[in-house]
């Protein structure tokens, strides 16, 4: 039997500068300038969210943090502090930071040191995750974007050894990160170390995570794409020989409103998609344009006009047929989850996107206890599912 | 180690080596026709630039200068000329830092490479932090007379329905692999100023009056800084005389070599 757990991701997004600043900008990250970040209300902002993440404590939804930099989309300016935070305000349950940019950090045994503090915190409820990051990120962290996959997977490593290296100090020299005197205090509360999770749905990159026995994490991927990256998961470990990945290993981050009614989650569920119509423009030259975006011999394809990988169709309708949205009542909701679950061959870790856009802070609370209290039991002790055909594919 | 480099040759007679800035040299650049009958013109493709493979761990600018250092040893004779481009400039100034035994001339055309101005002056415009439009505006005096089949900086700007894949795919090559050379710092080596004092052959540094990438009164202080060095403007162009100008550019690099001989 399988119980699925819900997380509850929130950006602390922005909604405030008006339209026709955002509509005369380039971009909404990266470039708007921080005057028309006030931060008195951006105090008030973290204040519901703080409020927030003790409810969801008190209901047993667990927390996830992230970063991203300069712009409307996200005041999660440093992941470190804030899940630092979030550690010291909670008991009960996990919190994962996924992630502080690790390709945009010039020292992964500082980022350690952070995570390691933070697990002692919260007394050993750290899971600690990955992203790829780019675009806008590589501007305002100053990251060279060329090769950020290849230095993501030395900064893990030597994230890795630094949590779990007890007799040091050890030595690093690396392609991109030398540090002769690494000896991380505090050491981690978990042992061997706190879980790992990555963002990604790059097939080889998902097979690697395979291999490491990390949380694969997919975001709004849809059902075709999540499926696909979990099979080249498990195929992965399969063909290395390893054992089965439970569910756990599985995580899926949609946008997500429960209300009393479908009726009215659908009507508070369409102020989401502000995520993907407004927080996400961004001049040329931070997206398409920008090295490494995307492989030369993609460029045509990227080019061209017209060409994007976005949803079109917004609709909370749309969205939800797509399964990047979960959206209803509490039943709707917990349907449309198991369904998900069914047609991607399972995943144990729902990541809701509540709180995003012109959600208000009390319709956020509404759809935490509504999430937790009705569709929450509703997952537990769920059949297992049969994904025998991943064993007959990878022989 | 063997190293492949696509390379465009032209004329015949001593060797002028060309070192290019953002994009590889074009067999249709106007400059080359003119340029050729002072001697063989050699343009090789940088290290993952046009046709030219990126060697694995290649990936900075000292790779670049060690590299065409090697090429100077292996050309014929010993009277090179050497010409490096915006980004090649910066090349060129490395290389001839180094003394090469064979290298007896330098042209500088709107090259980058040193800090100049103070903490909070921005000497160089972002290359891949500005918006095309705004780099187009820069870099050339007048767009319009931009040869066809050539890109300089705002390249992105050009893209339309008649460019093909093949040129698209090469551009973004480009353009990843100049990124990977020069992301940070941005477009110049802060331990190069101090040593363009070893600069010990005949340099030109000729400069397009309209640049606003890297602006003349920058030419006029890098200049400064080589021994000996003549700075030269070129009317009617901006960080890419070669390709605005290409009769004047010619011209300039022409009595320069001839001055020399």
């Amino acid at each position: 039997m399988v119980s699925m757990e819900l997380w509850n991701h929130c950006e602390n997004p922005y909604p405030f500068v008006p339209a026709e600043v955002l509509d005369a900008a380039d971009s909404v990250r990266a470039s708007l300038p921080n005057k028309y970040c006030d931060p008195q209300t951006a105090a008030r902002l973290y204040d519901e969210i703080w409020e927030e993440y003790r409810l969801c404590d008190d209901i047993g939804l667990h927390i996830v943090t992230n970063e991203h930099h300069s712009g409307i989309n996200n005041l999660w300016a440093a992941s470190p502090v804030i899940t630092g935070i979030v550690a010291s305000m909670t008991s009960k349950v996990r919190i994962l930071t996924l992630g502080t940019l690790v390709t945009v950090r010039p020292d992964p045994v500082r980022v350690a040191t952070e995570y390691a503090t933070i697990d002692v915190i919260s007394k050993g409820r750290l899971d600690i995750g990955f992203v790829k990051s780019g675009a806008t990120e590589m501007v305002s962290g100053n990251a060279n974007p060329m090769h950020i996959r290849e230095r993501e997977w030395e900064a893990i490593d030597l994230i890795e050894k630094s949590l779990t290296t007890h007799d040091g100090p050890f030595s690093w020299e690396g392609k991109f990160f030398t540090h002769p005197h690494v000896n991380v205090w505090p050491r981690p509360y978990q042992s061997p170390r706190p879980d790992f999770w990555a963002a990604t749905s790059d097939l080889p990159t998902c097979a690697e995570l395979g291999r490491r026995g990390f949380v694969n994490t997919l975001l709004f991927g849809g059902y075709e794409r999540t499926r696909k990256a979990y099979d080249a998961y498990k195929q992965a470990r399969v063909v290395a020989g390893l054992p089965k990945a439970g569910e756990d290993r599985f995580s899926y981050m949609a946008f997500c409103y429960v209300g009393d009614t479908d009726e009215e989650a659908m009507r508070i569920g369409q102020k989401i998609p502000w995520f993907l119509t407004v927080s996400i423009k961004s001049s040329p030259q931070f997206s398409k344009f920008q090295p490494g975006a995307v492989a030369p011999e993609m460029a045509p394809a990227a080019w061209r006009g017209g060409a994007s990988k976005r949803p079109t169709d917004l609709s909370v309708a749309s969205l939800i047929a797509q399964g990047q949205m979960f959206c209803g009542n509490p039943d709707t909701v917990a349907k449309q989850i198991k369904e998900f679950r069914q047609r991607v061959g399972g995943v144990g870790r729902i990541i809701m996107m509540t709180r995003q856009g012109l959600v208000t802070h009390a319709q956020a609370m509404k759809s935490f206890n509504l999430a937790a209290k009705e569709v929450l039991p509703q997952l537990q002790d769920l059949p297992a599912i049969d994904d025998s055909s991943i064993a007959v594919a990878a022989e | 180690m063997r190293i492949e480099l696509e390379t465009l040759r032209r004329g015949s007679g001593r060797p002028i080596l060309v070192l290019h800035g953002v994009n590889p040299v074009s067999p249709t650049a106007p400059f080359l026709d003119p340029l050729a009958k002072h001697g063989e013109v050699i343009a090789p493709s940088h290290p993952g630039f046009g046709a030219s493979p990126m060697p694995a761990d290649f990936e900075t600018i000292y790779d670049l200068v060690n590299l065409y250092q090697d090429v100077i040893d292996d050309l014929p004779g010993d009277d090179v000329t050497l010409i490096g481009l915006g980004f090649g400039g910066w090349i060129a100034a490395e290389v001839a830092v180094t003394r090469p035994a064979k290298l007896s001339r330098l042209v500088l055309a709107d090259p980058v490479g040193i800090k100049i101005g103070g903490r909070e002056d921005r000497d160089i415009a972002h290359f891949f932090n500005s918006h095309p439009a705004d780099l187009t505006k820069r870099a050339w005096h007048d767009p319009s007379k931009r040869p066809a089949g050539c890109y300089g900086l705002g390249w992105q700007a050009g893209i339309d329905d008649t460019m093909t894949d093949a040129e698209m795919v090469s551009l973004a090559r480009n353009w990843d692999s100049l990124c990977l050379y020069s992301w940070t710092p941005h477009m110049y080596n802060p331990r190069l100023k101090p040593w363009l004092r070893r600069i010990a052959v005949p340099t030109l540094v000729l400069w397009g009056e309209s640049d606003g990438i890297v602006t003349p009164d920058y030419g006029r202080a890098y200049a400064g800084l080589i021994p000996g060095a003549t700075f030269e403007t070129i009317h009617a162009a901006g960080h890419h005389p070669e390709l605005e100008q290409p009769a004047a550019f010619a011209d300039r690099v022409a009595r320069f070599i001839g001055a020399g001989a």
